[in-house]
């Protein structure tokens, strides 16, 4: 039986439904996935084009269907999410919601597809979107310069892919690919339904879902292997790779990546207050040396890639800097794993992560998200706990953690405008 | 005492109430019952485009440099021996600040610090500490500011369309200037304009979460007394250069070396004011979901010819100074659709109105609604618009239900060719 999360409190009007399907997927099938999980949401049997779909969802006021796309470590995940108003704040108590899981099931088990292939329009139509998707990658510079540090560091793991697949294998892609994928993804795929928000009046709703997606939402047999391939280790360099990519923009980028190689399932809270310490906060190390001291940057941060166990910081910086922007980051990583933290840094950080937890219930999303993760990393915590776990990690467990951080990347971008 | 006002709306089922304090200020709290998250915000009716007015102190009119109300955010969060964001920071409260073209915010959010976040705030904004090395110490942050936005193509198409639009007004400027002109920023024209700017009738508080409300006007009050060494209650008189009703010029076009170009369709309107601030931005969205949205035939048609790609749509910015609608999307081939998208908006006025149509589009409009006023930064957006616009807090989900056939039409009357530019980055 696939698995249904609920989060149901009254404080939200809405209801937020999200199906997932979470996968093992091979670098070269990624474009071809994506293309199908679009096409799926562009037309089916009863909906035959975008325009008929979204007429559908303006009727049931203003339903918001979407199809989000994500890696997950090295696992993928397709999301067919919808968000709908709870029937007490609509005229006439109308049951939008149960109209919403019905359409989710129309759009993703009853695809528009004939003989083996999707409708040829649509096919073309979003082939030439993920294309444009992949394409206009480098428009946003600082983003193009994150994601190329997480394809650098995370090189030869789907964790290092580019969330739209590779340019030429969506060129490649033929409709009846795309329908292989298609079948690929409902058949081999951890299946998991969040539903979080106002849930008044819907006292069965988990029925109602089985109910409706019947058989289509059961068992798979590879279910432990979805689970073990979250993180598979790829091979690193025994040095610091730097690259240097030019481009026309007015200011550069520049990224540190870095790994923690023995960090263990454990380790989650005290890598989060690593990350939060070094680069998450006004208060941290990279906002007060690289932008409050320097005035280097305006933009200066730092990301933790929980399953991979690995960091990318990075600063919008002039091109003239890199050098002088280079050796402060690089001593702030050097500060903590020398013990360098003050117990003020060390103090804000937690108090940063205890605060957005204690927010986490006034967002159906944060809520869908917490339940999913806790669900695909068998943690099953609840977030009491959580906040009582972050609670207890010591500044000691901190600095025994970053000894264990290596630097494996510089990657700079840019400047040449 | 302080008289209370007190305004229900109940299809968001929220609850909004508001006063003036005897020392000028302006208090509106929304309260979000068992929500945990507490958002408190004090901010100015000074913007980027209020760069010539009467010095308060001198009584001399003064031309300021481009990007100085941006500027001052920046340095307020600047006290004696601490940052603001790092104090704020260290006690769990996150907080930032924004500068617009009109007004500047100040705010922190949290969970269960609200008292201590309220007492930081008012501090923060009512005891300024400019020095002329502190001054010069946030140049590089800003001009790195500056130069991320000049890379950002959709702010760039944006702006452009703008400056097509706008012969003198200063939203033709970008809001935190060019690295020459913050050049030029000084901490005496920080306090000039600080002075001018931040006194108490200018100003407002927006609180929204579940707080007692009566306690916390009385608490704003303390502090405000507490922190205030002076305020000039003198009328602020600001200048603005008288705007031509015509457009610059009807076409531009950037090159960002992109791979997927952007396109803004600007039209220039005419100033509205208080209600019809709202009623231009209802319409605006009604006619974006009728004629350009996903559901549209004209959105369809070019997506399946590769006019366009993942959206359209058109949205209202008006204040008392700017008015005007941009139609925003993108397209491989930019010059050929937007020359297209013009001519088909132009030409709207002369089709008829689908009646049915509209009343789907107000169903589907009602229920974003609600959805999105379970999003706390919705409601301060709200507050906010009624204190800059002088509006009715929920004026706009009762025109909503109430939008005509007649009031589609005179909408679309507005869109003509004389008042329209197209704007292109590639």
């Amino acid at each position: 039986m696939g698995k249904i999360l609920k989060y149901d409190d009254n404080r939200f009007k809405s209801v937020y439904l999200s199906y997932n399907f979470t996968l093992k997927i091979a670098e070269e099938e990624i474009a071809k996935s994506v293309i199908s999980c679009f096409a799926l949401s562009k037309g089916s049997k009863k909906y035959r084009t975008s325009k008929e779909i979204e007429k559908y969802l303006a009727s049931l006021y203003g339903s918001n269907f979407e199809v989000n796309v994500e890696k997950i470590g090295d696992l993928f995940n397709f999301e067919f999410r919808i968000i709908c108003v709870n029937k007490n704040y609509l005229p006439n108590e109308e049951d939008v919601l149960s109209k919403c899981i019905d359409f989710l099931n129309e759009i993703i088990y009853f695809p528009n597809i004939n003989d083996g292939k999707f409708d040829n329009e649509i096919f073309e139509r979003e082939k030439k979107t993920v294309i444009d998707y992949i394409e206009k990658r480098k428009d946003e510079k600082i983003k193009y310069a994150v994601s190329r540090a997480e394809e650098l560091i995370n090189k030869g793991t789907t964790a290092g892919a580019f969330v739209y697949g590779d340019l030429e294998e969506a060129k490649n892609t033929s409709n009846e690919d795309c329908v292989r994928s298609y079948m690929n993804i409902i058949n081999n795929s951890l299946k998991t339904v969040v539903i979080s928000g106002n849930l008044t009046g819907y006292d069965n709703i988990e029925d109602k879902i089985r109910e409706v997606f019947g058989d289509n939402f059961g068992d798979i047999a590879n279910e432990d292997e979805i689970f073990e391939s979250i993180n598979l280790e790829n091979v690193f360099e025994n040095k610091i790779t730097e690259v240097k990519e030019e481009m026309d923009t007015v200011q550069a980028a520049i990224c540190v990546g870095m790994k923690n190689f023995k960090e263990t399932e454990e380790d989650y809270y005290i890598a989060n207050m690593y990350n939060a310490i070094l680069g998450t906060t006004p208060s941290s190390k990279l906002f007060q040396n690289v932008r409050e001291k320097a005035s280097l940057a305006y933009t200066a941060r730092s990301r933790y890639y929980r399953f991979k166990k690995t960091y990318v910081i990075y600063a919008g910086i002039e091109k003239m800097n890199y050098e002088k922007a280079k050796d402060i980051i690089l001593e702030q990583i050097s500060d903590m794993s020398s013990g360098n933290i003050s117990d003020e840094e060390f103090n804000t950080a937690k108090a940063s992560i205890l605060s957005d937890l204690k927010e986490y219930k006034d967002s159906k999303f944060a809520m869908a998200k917490f339940l999913y993760m806790n669900y695909i990393t068998k943690m099953s915590i609840s977030l009491e706990d959580m906040i009582l776990n972050f609670e207890n990690v010591t500044k000691e467990d901190v600095i025994t953690y970053a000894k264990n951080v290596e630097v494996k990347l510089i990657y700079f971008l840019g400047g040449e405008a | 005492m302080n008289t209370i006002k007190e305004e229900f709306s109940k299809e968001l089922n929220e609850r909004t109430y508001s006063t003036h304090l005897s020392n000028g200020l302006t208090v509106y709290i929304c309260k979000k019952e068992k929500q945990s998250k507490k958002i408190g915000m004090f901010g100015t009716k000074y913007g980027s485009v209020h760069n010539d007015f009467i010095d308060i102190t001198t009584n001399e009119r003064v031309k300021v440099p481009d990007g100085v109300a941006h500027y001052l955010e920046h340095k307020l969060f600047e006290q004696e021996g601490a940052n603001a964001l790092d104090l704020f920071s260290k006690e769990g409260i996150s907080s930032n600040a924004y500068t617009s073209f009109d007004h500047t915010v100040y705010y922190f959010e949290t969970a269960d610090k609200f008292d201590l976040g309220l007492e930081m705030l008012i501090k923060l904004v009512r005891t300024p500490y400019f020095t002329k090395e502190n001054v010069e110490k946030e140049r590089g942050i800003i001009g790195q500011e500056i130069s991320m936005y000049d890379d950002d193509p959709s702010f760039s198409v944006y702006f452009e369309a703008l400056k097509n639009m706008y012969h003198v007004n200063p939203v033709n400027i970008d809001i935190a200037g060019t690295i020459e002109s913050i050049s030029h920023i000084t901490k005496d024209i920080l306090y000039t304009c600080y002075n001018t700017f931040y006194n108490l009738n200018n100003m407002f508080i927006v609180i929204i979460g579940d707080v007692d409300v009566e306690d916390t006007i009385n608490k704003i009050e303390e502090h405000v007394k507490k922190y205030t060494r002076e305020n000039r209650t003198n009328e602020i008189i600001k200048y603005t250069l008288n705007e031509p009703d015509s457009i610059v010029k009807d076409f531009s076009e950037k090159d960002m070396k992109l791979s997927m170009p952007l396109i803004n369709i600007g039209f220039k309107e005419e100033i509205a004011l208080k209600n019809d601030v709202v009623k231009m931005d209802i319409l605006s969205q009604i006619v974006s979901e009728m004629y350009l949205a996903k559901n549209s035939d004209f959105y369809e048609k070019m997506y399946n010819k590769e006019m366009v790609s993942d959206y359209m749509y058109m949205f209202y910015e008006g204040a008392k100074e700017y008015s005007h609608l941009i139609l925003t999307t993108e397209s491989k081939c930019p010059k050929k659709a937007a020359e297209e998208i013009k001519k088909y908006v132009i030409n709207l006025k002369n089709e008829k109105i689908d009646e049915e149509l509209l009343e789907i589009t107000k169903k589907q409009l009602l229920g974003e609604f609600i959805m999105k006023s379970e999003d706390p930064h919705n409601s301060y957006r709200r507050i906010i618009d009624t204190i800059l616009n002088e509006n009715d807090l929920y004026y706009s989900i009762e025109l909503l239900k109430n939008v005509t056939v007649l009031d589609v039409k005179e909408f679309l009357n507005k869109l003509n060719e004389e008042n329209c530019t197209v704007s292109i980055v590639k």
